[in-house]
């Protein structure tokens, strides 16, 4: 079953590779998103603040333009007071770095020019601990004397820390429902998959009846199960006629086959003249002959177009089989000076048709007995590796050539150097390997035609039980 | 011995008929299968031969509805079906024996008359005898006036068959499917090799030979030729 297994891992890993995909760009594209509108409200928090200022920056100015340093220094006396607790820095100079009022004690930085911005840590004492406040302000000059006007940042920063770490939560969140839909997804499709592979698998080892499983959420598997099933529907509808076919064959060409044989073999058992009884004799074994082939024709056809709830197969070991065949044949093939060797210690489990399995073997090696020259070898052996039992029958006759092997397993292929030799002899007519052919066929197995250098090898795969 | 035959096909049908009363039986035929029915239940018969494809009733039709009755009488299918699967289905559906067309008349008569044997005699005796050769069952061992005989597993096998049946022809498809069970015919003689060999066994070295070849049916077990 390696088969399957190795393509159902492509499939799982392609499923989980597109999910994988799937959840990298969303967690880029959320974060995007996320960060540029916190990059935009921050922004739009630092200008709400800014103008503020710039507008308390303003009224000052107005307020000194109208009453001089003797009225700013009131007013930001009030002011102090007021806004103090609201987070409000305020601090008025003069030339000669005199504070002449506000709640700062000291110009925090050199500052060039008027409406330039700064940034400073304000430790403020809180209790016992000091606490670092950060601060933007900007300064102006009125007069020779300079204003500062700020703004306490904390509360900005901590707005700025939380959307952080919203923005955080909120990509790993994303990336991992992604995630969890996107496995969930992977192991859907694989079982899909697995599902119609393992279906495939039956029908083909030949549960004809079977059908894909088919959901109602006509989806593409649905769909796609859905045309499969029509068209095993109609396979499955065809083997039925030939079936038919065949039961009507048989009984059309057995019954006057009966008839001629019953016949010839009263008319021999009268027959007084010698020259006419053994025509009918000889007409008689034509018969035989001819119901031979017929019999394994029709096994062809039934074994190629029965399903295998209609063979009846239960557990055997092939080991023991192939002894028992090697030991039925082995007198013939003493008598004709030929080795006849089998190699099966372990038993060797396989679901299998007794009947057709000996028959197989029969073919095999009547085959062999055919092809092999006085002193030759076959060998049958039958080992299990990686789950599948395997059979080989080898000789050391002349083997089939590469080319002609594959023509060699269809139904009265007359090969020129093996087949044709036998053709005649014992009802040889070339449909030994087609049975065989068709056996492992019915057995889900496979066949292969090799050389055995020199001689054929024939090797039969069947899944092991 | 009464036999009911059940065969559409006239001709075959009055060989079959003429065969069996030639051996001594009184045969009773019928074409239709519901009429073969109801003649099987309302008659006695010792067996009943009967074909695979019948007008109004198929032949394993008859056959498992006798069963059901609960009629024990041996059957003996003939078919034009003979694959694999068809054989189980006659023996599943209470065959005793199952029969493909065409066969000769030898091979009919040597089944028949295993059939009605079988009826009739025991086959579970430990000791087998014909003449002076002895089989005991139990300890394996074969002995002929006395001296005992060395034979493979298969030949002890083949041996036993052809003792449980003393006197009766036997045929080569008969031995293949009662011996080896195989129920299809190889191309070669495999069974005249395997009894040649049997019959080097108990036969050469004593007289009179105990194992016979008919011709044209098969073999047979038994003290005078």
């Amino acid at each position: 079953m390696a088969g399957p297994l190795a393509r159902m891992a492509v499939w799982r890993a392609s499923a989980s590779r597109l999910a994988l995909v799937y959840l990298v760009i969303l967690v880029i594209a959320v974060s995007v998103v996320r960060f540029t509108s916190y990059l935009v409200t921050q922004r739009e928090i630092t200008r709400q603040g800014d103008l503020l200022v710039q507008s308390e920056l303003q009224a000052l100015r107005e307020q000194y333009r109208f009453g001089g340093v003797q009225r700013l220094v009131e007013i930001l006396n009030r002011r102090v007071d007021d806004w103090g607790r609201l987070g409000a820095v305020y601090l008025f100079m003069d030339n000669a770095g005199n504070k002449l009022a506000g709640n700062l004690t000291g110009w925090p930085q050199e500052v060039s020019r008027d409406g330039a911005w700064l940034e400073f840590e304000l430790v403020a004492r809180e209790g016992n601990a000091s606490v670092d406040h950060p601060v933007r302000a900007s300064a102006i000059q009125l007069g020779r004397n300079w204003l500062l006007v700020g703004t306490d940042k904390s509360e900005q920063e901590r707005i700025a820390r939380q959307q952080r770490s919203a923005m955080a939560w909120s990509i790993a969140l994303t990336a991992l429902l992604a995630g969890l839909a996107g496995w969930w997804y992977s192991r859907r499709v694989a079982a899909r998959i697995r599902e119609v592979a393992s279906a495939c698998e039956d029908i083909m080892s030949g549960r004809l009846s079977q059908r894909l499983p088919a959901g109602d959420s006509q989806d593409e598997f649905d769909q796609l199960a859905a045309v499969v099933n029509r068209m095993l529907d109609r396979v499955d509808q065809q083997a039925a006629v030939m079936r038919t076919t065949f039961r009507s064959a048989a009984h059309d060409l057995r019954t006057p086959l009966q008839r001629a044989r019953i016949r010839l073999e009263s008319g021999a058992a009268q027959s007084v003249e010698p020259g006419q009884r053994d025509a009918m004799v000889q007409s008689v074994a034509d018969i035989d002959r001819v119901q031979r082939t017929l019999a394994t024709l029709l096994q062809i056809a039934h074994a190629e177009s029965a399903t295998v709830e209609q063979t009846q197969r239960t557990v055997l070991d092939v080991a023991a089989l192939v002894h028992e065949m090697a030991e039925l044949y082995q007198p013939v093939a003493a008598g004709r000076g030929i080795r006849l060797q089998a190699e099966a210690l372990e038993p060797a489990l396989m679901h299998g048709n007794r009947q057709l399995l000996a028959q197989l073997l029969a073919n095999l090696l009547e085959n062999a007995l055919k092809f092999t020259p006085l002193s030759g070898l076959i060998s049958v052996a039958v080992q299990t590796r990686e789950g599948r039992v395997q059979l080989r029958v080898a000789d050391t006759g002349p083997g089939i050539p590469a080319a002609q092997r594959d023509e060699a397993l269809l139904p009265f292929r007359q090969l020129g150097g093996r087949d044709g030799a036998a053709a005649g002899e014992a009802g040889g007519s070339g449909l030994g390997l087609s049975l065989v052919a068709a056996v492992v066929h019915i057995h889900g197995g496979h066949l292969k035609l090799l050389d055995n250098q020199p001689g054929l090898a024939v090797l039969c795969e069947f899944p092991a039980a | 011995m009464r036999i009911l035959l059940v065969e559409d096909d006239r001709e075959t049908a009055s060989h079959v008929i003429s065969g069996l009363q030639q051996a001594g039986y009184e045969v009773h035929h019928c074409i239709d299968g519901r009429e073969a029915l109801t003649t099987a239940r309302e008659q006695s018969f010792d067996l009943l031969i009967v074909d695979r494809m019948l007008p109004s009733l198929d032949g394993l039709g008859i056959v498992s509805q006798l069963r059901a009755d609960g009629s024990s009488t041996p059957v003996l299918v003939l078919s034009a079906l003979g694959t694999v699967d068809h054989r189980v289905e006659g023996l599943k559906a209470g065959g005793d024996d199952y029969l493909v067309k065409p066969f000769s008349l030898a091979e009919l008569l040597a089944r028949v008359e295993a059939l009605l044997r079988r009826a009739v005699g025991s086959s579970a005796a430990s000791r087998l005898r014909v003449g002076d050769l002895e089989m005991d069952r139990i300890s394996r061992r074969v002995t002929r006036a006395g001296r005992e005989i060395d034979l493979t597993a298969r030949e002890f096998q083949l041996l036993e068959f052809l003792l449980q049946h003393p006197g009766q022809v036997i045929t080569r498809t008969m031995l293949l499917e009662s011996v080896w069970d195989l129920h299809f015919d190889p191309q070669t003689n495999l069974v005249d090799v395997h009894i040649s060999r049997l019959r080097q066994a108990i036969d050469r070295d004593f007289s009179p030979p105990l194992l016979h070849t008919v011709r044209g049916a098969g073999y047979v077990l038994r003290e005078h030729s």
